[in-house]
């Protein structure tokens, strides 16, 4: 499906705390291999015990919203077509304590609230400094 | 702290709408400096400080030469952020007088944002190129401070049960206090509660009134030891107190647990209550930096005059308006009304309180104090003692 914003809205950077994110086509979430905790965004060591030892992990894909706003005023040229659009915080399932941000789309934008169940999607666009092409997770209600 | 560093003088350029001054900013930096040593009577080659926060361009290594300072001895900025600031700059300031490491110490800000690029506007970054950190809001349209205070202040309105009009009574003060203030933009321009409501949405729950201005100006504060402001013209006033800080649990990582929602401003709060020896009900007169009205509310209940529950009814029917007011608060009009040059103009009209020389004057002001930005971690508090 076409991005909210745009298919040429602005592409997150791929960095080693993003790619992993932005590329897996799945809901990859950085845990910690000797504790167990979970963290969003992804850091080069552990927050809660400090080790290195650190993978991500496929997460089910699904979440709830703790904070929606609505945008109205477009900060960005090319949003001044594309707004009020919603801006949410999404708690994801399977990870406690991480909240990821996205646009709850598919739905009129100013009927999301907080407490709606969400299942994330992907946008697939192409990496315009090439190689592998762009997942952008975003997300729906359920 | 505790008095041994003082505030001799303070210096402001006019206050101009967005995009609307002549001068450069950087021309506006070294004015602010060069009126707060006026306002001291001191020759400005005497100073042998300089700090700024978030601000590249007018580094001190300029002024210093641009100003013909005869040598520099500290020059600091506090990590972080932007508004955050505009508190710890002179705390720094403090600790460099205090510790003997510089005599003559000026804390400044000077912004004409229209000449370079615009704080929270999105459309200069690009697409694939911006700083990594950016990239978990920037595909989704997440880029101003507006939005993310405005999905803090969201669920902490829905988990409090607290109301628009608790929003609104922070911009309705602001406002009102500006309107005793010639140096204000919006002096001359009252708002009522009606046109509150009826401005556009920037983004829910804020309305156009919520939000801070855009300015061009400049301010400067000029801090020094006791035994050498008795040499200059200014009634010195003595800082008490002064906090920055963040944390248990730092919150580096917007929205997650324990500061969301939040505004980093608990233990900032119990630092300068600790360090000061009072409470928030002692405080006379207050000016809380907004960079929209939402984070003023959390930032109050945080800071301990009333619980989230209470808050509604603490800021109602004119409870922050005036020089009379319950809690006379941000009686320049703030970065609402007064001008947004990142809250050092508010940290400046503590001072004034201090000294007695408000336009919104409260009375036998013993304690002064003003908190930076919330929101933005690490957050910082000045408290000044009256010299009444
Ligand atoms: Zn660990």
């Amino acid at each position: 499906m076409p991005r909210l914003l745009g298919d040429d809205f602005l592409l997150p950077t791929l960095g080693p705390h993003t790619k992993t994110y932005f590329t897996a086509g799945s809901i990859q979430i950085q845990f910690c291999k000797d504790c167990g905790h979970a963290q969003h965004p992804p850091d080069d060591l552990c927050y809660a015990c400090r080790s290195r030892n650190l993978e991500y992990r496929t997460m089910p894909g699904t979440g709830r919203v703790e904070s929606v706003c609505l945008v109205h005023h477009p900060v960005h040229p090319a949003l001044k077509t594309k707004v009020p659009y919603p801006i949410a915080v999404i708690s994801v399932d399977g990870a406690p304590g991480c909240h990821v941000l996205g646009n709850v789309t598919g739905c009129a934008p100013e009927s999301v609230v907080i407490g709606d169940r969400v299942r994330a999607y992907f946008d697939e666009v192409p990496n315009p400094h090439g190689g592998e092409p762009l997942k952008i997770p975003n997300w729906a209600r359920a | 702290m505790h008095g041994k560093a003082v505030v001799a003088g303070v210096g402001e350029t006019t206050y101009y709408k967005h995009g609307q001054s002549k001068d450069t900013e950087f021309q506006l930096a070294c004015q602010a400096v060069e009126r707060a040593c006026a306002d001291a009577g001191l020759d400005v080659r005497e100073v042998d400080g300089l700090i700024s926060y978030m601000d590249t361009r007018n580094s001190p290594l300029r002024v210093a030469e641009a100003l013909g300072m005869k040598e520099l001895r500290w020059s600091s900025t506090p990590w972080a952020g932007g508004g955050n600031n505009s508190a710890s700059c002179v705390m720094q300031a403090d600790a460099a007088v205090t510790a003997g490491y510089a005599s003559y110490v000026v804390a400044f800000r000077a912004l004409a944002q229209g000449q370079f690029y615009r704080l929270g506007s999105g459309s200069t970054l690009a697409s694939g190129g911006a700083p990594e950190g950016l990239s978990w809001g920037l595909p989704y349209g997440e880029m101003t401070p507006a939005q993310e205070c405005a999905l803090h202040t969201k669920r902490w309105m829905h988990d409090h049960g607290v109301s628009q009009e608790a929003l609104a009574a922070i911009a309705l003060a602001s406002y009102a206090n500006a309107q005793r203030n010639p140096r204000a933009v919006r002096y001359g321009q009252p708002l009522t509660r009606e046109a509150y409501h009826a401005s556009r949405w920037i983004v829910e729950p804020f309305h156009l009134f919520d939000c801070c201005q855009e300015n061009d100006g400049a301010a400067a504060v000029l801090v020094t030891t006791p035994e050498r402001a008795r040499d200059l013209k200014q009634k010195p006033v003595p800082i008490l107190a002064a906090a920055q800080g963040a944390g248990p649990e730092i919150g580096i990582r917007a929205f997650q647990k324990k500061w969301f929602p939040g505004m980093y401003y608990t233990n900032v709060g119990e630092m300068i209550w600790q360090r000061a020896g009072i409470r928030p009900k002692d405080v006379d007169v207050l000016q809380l930096y907004e960079n929209f009205t939402g984070p003023v509310v959390m930032a109050l209940c945080e800071l301990g005059w009333c619980r989230p529950e209470e808050v509604d009814a603490f800021v109602a029917n004119g409870a922050l308006e005036g020089p009379d007011a319950r809690l006379p608060f941000n009686t320049s009009g703030g970065n609402l009304a007064e001008a947004y040059i990142h809250g050092l103009e508010m940290t400046i009209e503590a001072v004034r309180q201090a000294r007695g020389d408000s336009t919104c004057q409260a009375k036998d002001v013993d304690y002064s104090l003003a908190i930076a930005g919330p929101g933005y971690a690490p957050g910082s508090a000045i408290l000044f003692g009256g010299t009444h």
